[in-house]
Formats: C-alpha cells, sequence, structure tokens
C-alpha cells in the first residue's frame, strides 16, 4: 500500500474512532462534553479534590458528618449518591408561615460527628438538636449533572410555577427562594440558588473545612467552641481547591439513560398520561449565560424545581418558605443509579416510593394504583431507564 | 491549544461571580433575613449564610440607622421577623452598626 493510502485509510479510521468516540454515551463519573484538554486536566484535579480526605490536622471538624465530599457521594463512582443520612432541624411557625432554620442553634444541619479534641472539651459526638425542633433526615443525593440544573434560568423555574393553581389540575407549585430572595433550586426543599454557594456551604456544613467564602465554623448548638479544638487558622483550605472541587462538581456529566425496552417506552407514555410530568417535567432548557459546554442544552432532568405539598405523611423541618411538608421535585435524572427513594432514603423500591407521594402528587400516585400490573411494571421499566 | 481558544476557554469557564461570604461585612452590604429586632436595646440581627452554611449576623441600631422600602421611607418598627432586606453598615469600636435597611421583600406570612 502506498504512504498516500495508508495516510488516507488512518485518517478514515481516526474519524470512525472519533465519530464512535462522539456518540459514546458518557459513563457515570464521566465529564460533560466539549472540555478542552486542560479543562479535562482540571476536572481530574477536581476529582481528586472531591475525594480528598481530611483530618483534624488538615481542617476537619471539629464538627462534621464526613471527612470527604466522596465519603458520601461515593456511589457508583465520585460523585454518584451515598448511604448516610444526615439530620437537619428547624421551627417551623405556622401562625406567620415563618421558617426558623435555627441558625443561631447551629442549624439547619446538625452534624452527627465530632473530632476527638471536641469531644474531649465537651462531652459531645454529635451536634444535639434543640428541643422542640422539627428533625428531618436527609439522604446523600448524586450531584451528577448538577451543572446543567444550575444553568437552568431562573425565568423557566418562574414560569413553571403555577402557586394557586390556576390550570385547575389539582397540583400547584411554586418557587423557594433562599435568604436574600433569590430562587432556590438544589437541596430537598429548593432553598438553595446556586451550585457554586452550595459546594462551598457543604464543605463546612459536611466537613467543617472552612473555606473563602465561609470563613466560620459550625458551632455546637451555636455555642463558641472551647479553645483548643479549632487549631488551624481560617480558612482551611485556600480558594483554588474550592474551585477545583467545584468546576469538577459542575461539569459531572448527567447519567446517560439506558436503551428502552418496548416496555419501558410504553412506561413513559403512561408517565406522561397519569400525570406524573405535571411536575416531574422531562426536559429543561439550559440558558445561554452557562459555560459554553453546559449553555442551550436540553436536560432531561424531570424536575420543575418547584415545592409541592406532598401531604402529612412526609412533612418533616422546613426551610425558607418551605413548610414543612413542601419538598422540591426530584430530579428523576440518574434514577437507574439509585438504590433508595425520597428525601431520606426510607423508600426502598420506586413502587414504594410512588406510594408515598401524597398531597398534591396522591392524583397521579392513585391513578398509578389504578393502572393494570403490566401497565405499573412499564412505568417502573421506565424510571429505571433514566 | 492556540492562544484564541484557550482564551475563549478561560474567559467561559470563569467563575460566575464573587461569592458571598458570611464573614464580611465592612462598609459594604449585607443581603439576608430579618432574624430578630429588639428597638428597645437596639439590636437587630440578619440571618444569611452560603449555601447551607447559615449564620445569625449581629447589629445596633442607633438613632442614625435609617429603613426605607422601595424608594419611600419606612419606620424600623415595620420591620418584621423573615422579611429580606439589604442591609449596609460598618463597623465601630461597639461593634456592627446598620446605617439603612432597605426592606425588599415582606415575610412570606406577611406578603400581600
Amino acid at each position: 500500500m502506498t504512504p498516500p493510502a495508508v495516510r488516507a485509510l488512518a485518517a478514515l479510521w481516526l474519524g470512525l474512532v472519533s465519530a464512535a468516540a462522539c456518540r459514546r454515551a458518557p459513563e457515570p463519573g464521566d465529564p460533560v462534553a466539549g472540555l478542552s484538554r486542560e479543562e479535562r486536566e482540571r476536572f481530574d484535579r477536581g476529582r481528586a479534590a472531591f475525594d480528598s480526605v481530611f483530618t483534624p490536622e488538615t481542617g476537619l471538624g471539629p464538627l462534621f458528618n464526613a471527612d470527604a465530599c466522596g465519603e458520601c457521594h461515593e456511589s457508583p463512582v465520585a460523585g454518584g449518591s451515598g448511604d448516610e443520612i444526615e439530620v437537619h432541624a428547624t421551627a417551623f411557625h405556622a401562625a406567620e408561615a415563618l421558617c426558623d432554620p435555627l441558625a443561631d442553634k447551629g442549624g439547619p444541619v446538625f452534624q452527627r460527628r465530632a473530632t476527638e479534641a471536641l469531644r474531649a472539651a465537651t462531652g459531645i459526638d454529635n451536634e444535639p438538636v434543640p428541643p422542640g425542633a422539627q428533625r428531618a433526615l436527609r439522604s446523600s443525593p448524586d450531584v451528577l449533572g448538577f451543572g446543567l440544573l444550575d444553568a437552568v434560568p431562573d425565568s423557566t423555574i418562574l414560569m413553571l410555577a403555577d402557586r394557586d393553581d390556576r390550570n385547575g389540575d389539582g397540583v400547584s407549585g411554586r418557587p423557594n427562594r433562599f435568604l436574600d430572595g433569590r430562587v432556590g433550586r438544589f437541596g430537598r426543599k429548593a432553598f438553595l440558588p446556586a451550585l457554586r454557594e452550595f459546594n462551598a456551604g457543604a464543605f463546612v456544613i459536611e466537613q467543617g473545612i472552612t473555606n473563602p467564602a465561609v470563613l466560620t465554623e459550625e458551632l455546637p448548638g451555636g455555642v463558641p467552641l472551647p479553645p483548643g479544638t479549632d487549631p488551624l487558622p481560617e480558612p482551611e483550605i485556600a480558594a483554588e481547591m474550592a474551585e477545583l472541587t467545584d468546576f469538577f462538581v459542575r461539569f459531572l456529566a448527567p447519567p446517560a439513560q439506558a436503551r428502552r425496552s418496548r416496555e419501558a417506552r410504553h412506561g413513559g407514555d403512561l408517565f406522561a398520561l397519569i400525570g406524573c410530568a405535571t411536575c416531574h417535567v422531562p426536559v429543561l432548557r439550559t440558558g445561554h449565560d452557562a459555560p459554553a459546554q453546559l449553555r442551550d442544552r436540553n436536560i432531561a432532568a424531570f424536575t420543575d424545581f418547584l415545592l409541592h405539598d406532598m401531604g402529612p405523611e412526609l412533612a418533616d423541618a422546613c426551610l425558607g418558605l418551605a413548610s414543612p411538608s413542601e419538598f422540591r421535585t426530584e430530579p428523576l435524572m440518574g434514577t437507574r443509579l439509585m438504590t433508595q427513594f425520597l428525601h431520606d432514603g426510607r423508600a426502598k423500591t420506586l413502587e414504594e416510593a410512588i406510594e408515598l407521594h401524597g398531597g398534591e402528587a396522591a392524583g397521579a400516585r392513585d391513578r398509578f394504583r389504578g393502572l393494570a400490573p403490566p401497565e405499573r411494571a412499564a412505568l417502573i421499566e421506565f424510571l429505571k431507564s433514566l | 491549544m492556540h492562544a484564541l481558544p484557550l482564551l475563549v476557554s478561560l474567559y467561559i469557564l470563569r467563575p460566575a461571580g464573587p461569592l458571598p461570604t458570611v464573614l464580611q461585612f465592612g462598609p459594604d452590604t449585607l443581603v439576608g433575613t430579618v432574624h430578630a429586632l429588639d428597638l428597645r436595646q437596639g439590636a437587630f440581627s440578619v440571618t444569611t449564610g452560603v449555601g447551607m452554611a447559615l449564620r445569625v449576623v449581629q447589629l445596633r441600631i442607633t438613632a442614625d440607622t435609617r429603613a426605607a422600602e422601595g424608594g419611600a421611607a419606612l419606620q424600623l418598627s415595620a420591620l418584621n421577623p423573615g422579611d429580606v432586606v439589604r442591609v449596609t453598615g460598618g463597623t465601630r469600636p461597639e461593634g456592627r452598626v446598620a446605617y439603612t435597611i432597605e426592606r425588599v421583600a415582606p415575610a412570606p406570612g406577611r406578603a400581600p
């Protein structure tokens, strides 16, 4: 074969391989498409930061839930979900519809672990929840695709809202707002408005790692820390580590959906037909202001980011504008990787999770109950493909 | 990588903006939710935070502290827990002092 022919074949092969690579669906833990080599290196360094294990000598605690981001977000890969359950607590004043996040008493996240130094000084091995507070348990979600969720414009969330159920479908929905009035989207109560803040805050509330955005430690019950229990100066990590971690989380690709059988495709039709898609909105579009790899993209998030009343059975703690029984529509993106369901992981199967839907979701739940067994199975197959 | 794409990608991937910090409160602005107000004691506190790391910032109210809403003056006594406020202030020897308090949105139970 002549050299030009070899070069032509090589070019063709490279082109085919490249095309195949472009078509390959991302595996869990992969970045979104379109990162440059330098950005990919930064993503990998971000993964290392995400998996960094802290000790009291490197800033862990004094109160903490985990010693690494990757301790709770680990399955099946870094950025995935975890089996850890944490404790939140707030106080709801129903007469004024006012939620006290108990920030002056150590809330709303009450850490389950304490360093040896704090245990020795105070005798506590976790942060006590104030008497009378409403406790809530929260499972560890995966953070795959969170950069795309962050890139959905606020205007989309506001457009989906229907707080007075003006369309008469029995489902209302309203946005939550952060303390400063911004529209919320992250967290089971949609309290947090932005991924960067979600990540920066998590360093402190989950690991007790102060950073340039949060320079103060979590305090047990709001009481100052005893001398010697927090030996490192603040911030305990530099901006670079926080930014690397944010970069990693931001550019984690959402889990690719599984190939759907005919049964699962039928289940998708039923999902829409019985009203699940009213809140679990199948597709949202990211805005134009996002980074290039995340902008102007359709994302199969299956959420509306809105608060919906889920009934008294699920009610726990309030947060922001969310009453105890109001929860954000959980994104179903990545459902196929989950092993427990609902905000606190109480449901071990998808059927159980659907059965526990109440309040505004009772209609859809009842229609699910009314399906013939093969149809219910088809709908579950559809969910397992997400 | 050529310089232009690199510059473009660096521009695209720039941070979305400076993160708010919980501790910073110089002669600048703090936005959060009224936690408590005691005019007799001149005590005022605002809940703010980054992510789920929430903090209560204590401030003093003086005779010079002014409140407003929508450009119109507002009685300090009209402020309620849960109101979203933008506070300008600074640090004096006696502690943080609020200079102006602008109500951005009323508390949820008091919204029109």
